[in-house]
């Protein structure tokens, strides 16, 4: 495995599993808000990880996947894209419509629309969460939906910050409504400001 | 023949001689796959490469840059007794994933690995034979080793021949 890059210590890591974890439990009460029923998140996990091995984590890179992808200005940077497979992408779709198990067949462009909704829902209120902990605004790109193979998906982060950065903080959660559940990935690629900017503020809180 | 299948990472070159090796490079998107052979001395080489140019810092013996990555194929190639005038040189990828508006600096990724790579392997004298670039889906590269034959494959379609 690649080395982490510089100023994404262990520190950074568990500060940033901080926001995560809260930014996704936000998005789900967004979720629920807009569904009119509870929709929860659970098994929330983040890692940190080399960029060349997200496609061997998602069925290999060939796997027909769906990304929802922002990307993300202000005095934060960088990108999220929420990941699924196909298969797990039409599941969501039922998920968010309230529709039976089965019901979204193939992925027009109202189930697309849909899809956006969720990957706007969560990049927002993960955003949120973040600028209410560091004090950073930011504001998301409308989502883009891409369905093809993950490596091409995945090319899209590694156009736009492999030149700067070899890893993603991948964030793996299971939405939740009534006894359904959903497995999603979220991945947040901090810019190098942005990343510089959660040192400096991590250094003032410890300072108190 | 079935062959063993190399897999040629984001950022990698493999090269071989064996001819049951198959190098294939997986999901292109803007990324671009150059695969080089010589018939004669019967090796094969693939690219998959990430950005268009190495930047100031990077290792200029990087593959993960489709400048500094040709260049180096091409040299892995000739120290296994390659001869570039008899090379034939096949490009697969260099789509523009993101359609949607707004998305400016991830839309010309693609074109510009593709110039890139056609503007040095211009300047190394490497004509590409064929080529299947551009447009906004993902594709698979194959390259084997027993013949040369390189093929392409989009999500849901049939390997063919490029």
């Amino acid at each position: 495995m690649a080395e982490a890059p510089v100023g994404v210590d262990e520190q950074i890591r568990v500060l940033l599993q901080v926001m995560a974890g809260e930014g996704i439990r936000k998005a789900a009460e967004g979720f629920s808000g807009m569904l009119g029923e509870e929709l929860s998140v659970s098994h929330s996990q983040v890692v940190l990880i080399p960029l060349v091995e997200i496609p061997m984590l998602l069925g290999g890179p060939e796997a027909e996947s769906v990304g929802i992808y922002l990307q993300v200005h202000g005095e934060l940077g960088g990108q999220m894209m929420l990941v699924l497979p196909y298969q797990k992408a039409m599941e969501l779709t039922d998920l968010m419509i309230g529709a039976p198990v089965g019901t979204t067949t193939h992925l027009g462009s109202l189930e697309r629309s849909a899809l956006a909704e969720a990957g706007n829902i969560t990049g927002t209120f993960f955003l949120n969460t973040v600028a209410s902990l560091t004090g950073l605004g930011a504001r998301p790109s409308p989502p883009a939906v891409m369905v093809d193979m993950v490596g091409a998906i995945i090319d899209i982060i590694i156009a736009v910050s492999g030149s700067v950065s070899d890893h993603v903080l991948m964030i793996s959660s299971s939405f939740l409504r009534g006894g359904r559940e959903v497995e999603a990935s979220f991945w947040v690629i901090p810019d190098v400001a942005t990343l510089e900017a959660f040192v400096k503020h991590e250094a003032e809180y410890d300072r108190g | 023949m079935t062959g063993d299948s190399l897999t040629v990472g984001l950022g990698e070159v493999k090269l071989s001689r064996d001819p049951s090796d198959v190098l294939v490079a997986y999901g292109l998107g803007s990324c671009v796959g150059i695969g080089m052979y010589d018939p004669a001395a019967k090796v094969a080489g693939l690219l998959h490469a990430v950005l268009p140019e190495h930047n100031n810092g990077a290792d200029p013996a990087s593959s993960k840059y489709v400048d500094s990555g040709i260049k180096g194929l091409l040299n892995q190639l000739e120290r296994m007794g390659a001869d570039r005038k008899r090379l034939i040189v096949r490009m697969v990828g260099g789509a523009n994933m993101l359609t949607a508006p707004g998305f400016q600096q991830t839309l010309s990724i693609g074109d510009r690995n593709v110039a890139s790579a056609r503007a040095v392997l211009a300047n190394l004298n490497l004509r590409i034979r064929a080529e299947e670039v551009g447009g906004n889906v993902g594709r698979t590269m194959r390259l084997y080793v027993c013949d040369g034959r390189m093929t392409m494959r989009m999500l849901g379609g049939q390997e063919r021949e490029i």
